[in-house]
């Protein structure tokens, strides 16, 4: 195929310079120039591996269009678009078109980096110099930039969001004075374990003489009760449990998997005989105690925590009304 | 947490955004975070964190950056331009260096490439209000810019950039600003230090 006219003649250097990644090759496919920019990429041909005067299917593996070899075979059969890899090892893969030039049979192939460009940059050590001015790949490489930058804003910004969105919800379900949960907390929790069928005991605990201590010694006095309640309260309770203020002297503790009533009698007694050691306020000696209603969700056909709750109270109210200082367990809550 | 930020549709101001965001890193960095807070704490600044991602009213950078001026006895211009030149120099910052070197091989290119600045930061940030730019050669080495924005400390933000890029070509300049939006540029000499190193490959993170 030759082209009817022939518009100009181009000196080798401008060539260069319009087409850094250019390859010409003669009739019999061997290289008479090749672009500087391409020159980088063969320069990791093996040593000694001369690219002027090379044949083209022993510098590139052609891998579009499929089963071709020769570049005159791309020519013919790609029209004007094909894939190359070179023989280099490298993985980055050109993209090129071409056409034969006039009379003698020379073929003018010029190749781009494509999508490979910002890999072949890295492993080519490519400078803005390498690429011809009408290029867009200093705006690609641009772009990928700003992108990243974007995109590592944003994660930042999500990862910000996040701590805060965590704090916001730690602090809406914990209780400012004892650090023990809330009752939202308590009452979630209750919610999910009913849902889930996991059985569970329940212990509601209200101080004795509470309201004594507050009315003599002051509310700084009440305070300090209760930090050293939730202090007593946090070291009984395991990762999986959840102890909680739910009132003004009102605690609950949530018991996983705990269904044994003489280990949970145990449980409450052992809370009771530490709320029940004296505390020292301002020189002062100040006491309360403790009383436990338990309940458990085996002890129910559909546990929910409204009548769970309505359970553990009146077994406290049992436990209070046995003399204070006791634990009481309901079995049959509903019966 | 309370923020005072634009939601999603409300024409809040990217702008804003980012030089909010910048302020508070180059105030935090450079005089530490009591001093920004103080910048913060007075009046109806309710936001101690600004993020660079959201929106915020336009006009909010020049209220908090004139905040900023009168808390560390500076005028509002200087905290403007310092602001400029953290954010190219600051190695926590090394995108915005990078993104600008991108402009040109010398610092004369990067000059003739301010007037693509918008459009180029509008293929990562579509929305995003950058000033608009226009580059008059005067002489072989002499420019004037014009620089229109919203955000009244944007021309001053530009002399402090365009300062510390020179350097970073190595190249001498006088770069000042007699009238607003206006930036006079002389290039001294081209090669009078040695430029920073700008590799084509991101570096890795």
């Amino acid at each position: 195929m030759v082209t009817p006219q022939t518009v100009c003649a181009l000196p080798i250097d401008g060539l260069a310079r319009l087409m850094p990644m250019h390859l010409l090759l003669d009739r019999d496919e061997r290289v008479v120039s090749v672009g500087p920019t391409l020159a980088r990429v063969l320069a990791q041909m093996p040593e000694h591996f001369e690219v002027i005067g090379a044949r083209f299917q022993d510098l590139f593996e052609v891998r579009s269009p499929g089963g071709v070899t020769h570049a005159a075979e791309v020519l013919a059969r790609a029209g004007n678009r094909f894939r190359l890899v070179p023989r280099t090892g490298t993985r980055a893969g050109l993209r090129g078109l071409g056409t034969w030039l006039a009379d003698d049979g020379q073929m003018l192939l010029n190749l781009s980096f494509g999508i490979d460009l910002i890999t072949s940059v890295r492993e080519f050590a490519l400078t803005d110099a390498d690429f011809a001015a009408t290029e867009l790949a200093m705006e690609l490489l641009y772009l990928a930039e700003a992108n990243a930058a974007v995109t590592r804003e944003l994660r930042g910004l999500n990862l910000r969001l996040e701590g805060a969105r965590l704090a916001a919800e730690e602090e809406a379900m914990t209780d400012p004075l004892t650090g023990l949960r809330n009752r939202r907390a308590a009452d979630s929790v209750l919610e999910r374990m009913c849902a889930n069928g996991v059985p569970f005991a329940l212990l509601h605990l209200d101080l004795d003489y509470f309201k004594a201590v507050n009315d003599t010694l002051g509310h700084a006095a009440g305070d300090q009760v209760l930090e050293n309640v939730g202090r007593i309260l946090q070291e009984h309770v395991r990762a999986e449990d959840c102890a909680a203020r739910i009132g003004g002297d009102e605690f609950v503790v949530i018991v996983a998997d705990r269904t044994d009533p003489k280990v949970l009698q145990v449980i409450a007694e052992r809370i009771i005989a530490r709320v029940s050691e004296p505390l020292a306020f301002q020189g002062t000696e100040c006491r309360v105690s403790a009383s436990v209603g338990i309940v458990r969700s085996v002890d129910m056909v559909r546990p929910d925590p409204v009548r769970l709750l309505a359970a553990a109270d009146r077994a406290l109210y049992a436990a209070k009304h046995a003399g204070r200082s006791q634990a009481v367990l309901l079995l049959l809550p509903e019966s | 947490m309370r923020s005072r930020f634009v939601e999603e549709n409300n024409p809040g101001s990217e702008m804003d955004a980012l030089l909010l965001r910048s302020l508070q890193g180059y105030v935090r960095d450079t005089f530490g975070l009591s001093v920004w807070q103080a910048i913060c704490r007075p009046g109806n600044l309710s936001v101690q964190t600004y993020e660079p991602m959201l929106r915020y009213d336009p006009g909010t950078a020049d209220t908090v950056a004139q905040r900023a001026a009168d808390v560390l006895g500076r005028q509002v211009e200087t905290v403007w331009e310092d602001m400029g030149t953290y954010l190219v120099t600051n190695p926590g910052h090394e995108g915005v260096r990078r993104l600008l070197r991108f402009g040109g091989v010398s610092f004369a290119d990067f000059l003739h490439s301010l007037e693509e600045m918008p459009g180029r930061a509008r293929l990562a940030l579509p929305d995003l209000d950058l000033p608009e730019i226009t580059l008059n050669e005067l002489g072989p080495d002499l420019f004037d810019i014009r620089c229109r924005s919203r955000v009244k400390g944007m021309t001053r933000v530009l002399v402090g950039m365009l300062t510390a890029m020179a350097d970073d070509y190595g190249s001498l300049c006088l770069i000042e600003s007699e009238e607003a939006e206006s930036i006079r540029v002389r290039v001294m000499e081209n090669s009078h230090g040695t430029a920073r190193r700008f590799d084509l490959a991101m570096p890795d993170r």
